[in-house]
């Protein structure tokens, strides 16, 4: 027998060989008949220098208890600890929570903002309206074409931004909402949120004049036909 | 060194399904927890069968050893409670357990080898062996003998028995494991081919 062998066994036996040695020779030991009646003799020895008086040397227990867990059933595999298990992933639940409900606050917002349109697509809504007035312009009659020329100044026709009167929430309340919601909001978005709100708030939007329109809009959705 | 590595490397391959990792716990152990379960019941065979049912015990238990403590130390405490129950029931039942064990199979069993071990052969056999051992023993230079009677007498760690030997650790090692390898030759003489009765190694 291989004389390394021998010698890690006997290691082993004094629980003095180092852990990835013992898992290899661990699995040997319990498929070697040969290996195994040595490390049996090495208990003996053991038992001798002991001097464990009353011991039968030579009894068959090892072989009748070998018998007796042969009728049993194999152990399942190592234990696995459940609870812990749940501990591990708890950690991202609350995160997970969290995410879900951000998300849907930014989709209620980013549905809401999608019902009143921004200033951009207001802007490139209304756009075509100038060469809609050229394009009448040019339709005009020729009287009317030489009016114009006569002196006349040239008009232009700014489009009324039916912004506030489209929106289904008041920007108030929009706020609100986000600043309610702030804790799953990242202070930058929060903060280009509340600006975009406060651009559009009507307060806001009469330092540049638009009180009167404002004014005018209520008067002329009064008069909108549904 | 941990304590108790390859006896966690054996039993973590128990409870993976290994039973022949078990068979070599017991070999180990079988000695020291038969001379244990002694302390409560006097006769050989009778501590045989109390180490039998706490080896068995200790099997049905396995899943639920974590290694907290050593293997050895929880096997102790389950044939310490086997033992103790053992006695309890034969004393409250001694009659019974006397008149009956020659009418009930176990009892006779019981008592077929309470016989056996009390036979010559059976004695000569366990004294073959021991006589034998402690020729080795004696045969050994004392360098190795020193070795092994530190590690299995005194129960020292291969790094205690460096520091009183005043040599390396890996030098203790290769100590032990000649002197081991020296008796045993003498010994497999005995179970293999000496007295040719010892049909296991105990």
């Amino acid at each position: 027998m291989n004389e390394e062998l021998d010698s890690q066994l006997s290691a082993m036996f004094d629980n003095e060989l180092p852990a990835a040695e013992c898992e290899l020779l661990a699995r040997r030991l319990s498929r070697d008949e040969q290996l195994k009646a040595r490390w049996g003799r090495y208990a003996v020895i053991g038992a001798t220098i002991r001097a464990e008086g009353g011991v039968r040397l030579n009894a068959p227990l090892a072989s009748r208890v070998s018998a007796a867990i042969a009728s049993e059933p194999a152990l399942a595999a190592e234990p696995a600890p459940q609870p812990k298990k749940r501990v591990e992933n708890r950690w991202w639940q609350p995160v997970a929570s969290a995410a879900a409900v951000a998300g849907v606050a930014a989709g209620a917002i980013l549905w809401m903002r999608a019902q009143s349109p921004d200033l951009t697509a207001e802007v490139a809504r209304t756009t075509p309206v100038v060469p809609a007035v050229a394009t009448m312009a040019a339709a005009v009659p020729a009287s009317a074409t030489s009016q114009i020329n006569t002196g006349e100044p040239e008009t232009y026709v700014v489009p009324r931004m039916p912004l506030r009167r489209r929106l289904v929430v008041p920007s108030t309340e929009l706020a609100n909402y986000v600043v309610a919601h702030s804790e799953f909001s990242s202070p930058v978005a929060r903060r280009n949120l509340l600006s975009s709100f406060m651009a559009n708030e009507p307060g806001t939007a009469a330092a540049s004049g638009g009180s009167e329109e404002l004014t005018e809009d209520v008067q002329d959705d009064a008069k909108t036909p549904q | 060194m941990s304590a108790d590595v390859s006896d966690l490397s054996l039993v973590r391959r128990v409870q993976r399904g290994d039973k022949g990792a078990f068979d070599a716990l017991v070999l180990k152990y079988q000695h020291k927890l038969v001379k244990l379960v002694m302390r409560y019941v006097r006769n050989p065979a009778e501590a045989e069968d109390i180490a039998q049912e706490a080896f068995i015990k200790a099997y049905r238990a396995l899943p639920q050893f974590r290694g907290d403590s050593a293997f050895y130390t929880w096997l102790y405490r389950i044939a310490i409670n086997t033992a103790k129950n053992a006695v309890v029931s034969r004393d409250r039942s001694p009659i019974e357990y006397d008149l009956d064990r020659n009418n009930t199979d176990e009892s006779y069993d019981m008592q077929g080898r309470m016989k056996d071990s009390e036979t010559p052969e059976g004695l000569v056999l366990t004294d073959e062996i021991r006589s034998t051992v402690n020729a080795a023993i004696d045969a050994l230079p004392e360098d190795l003998r020193t070795a092994i009677v530190l590690r299995e007498l005194e129960g020292l760690s291969y790094e205690e028995i460096a520091a009183t030997m005043d040599c390396p650790v890996g030098t203790v090692r290769s100590r032990i494991f000649r002197a081991r390898e020296a008796i045993d030759r003498r010994l497999r003489e005995v179970f293999e081919g000496g007295l040719g009765r010892v049909e296991e190694l105990g």
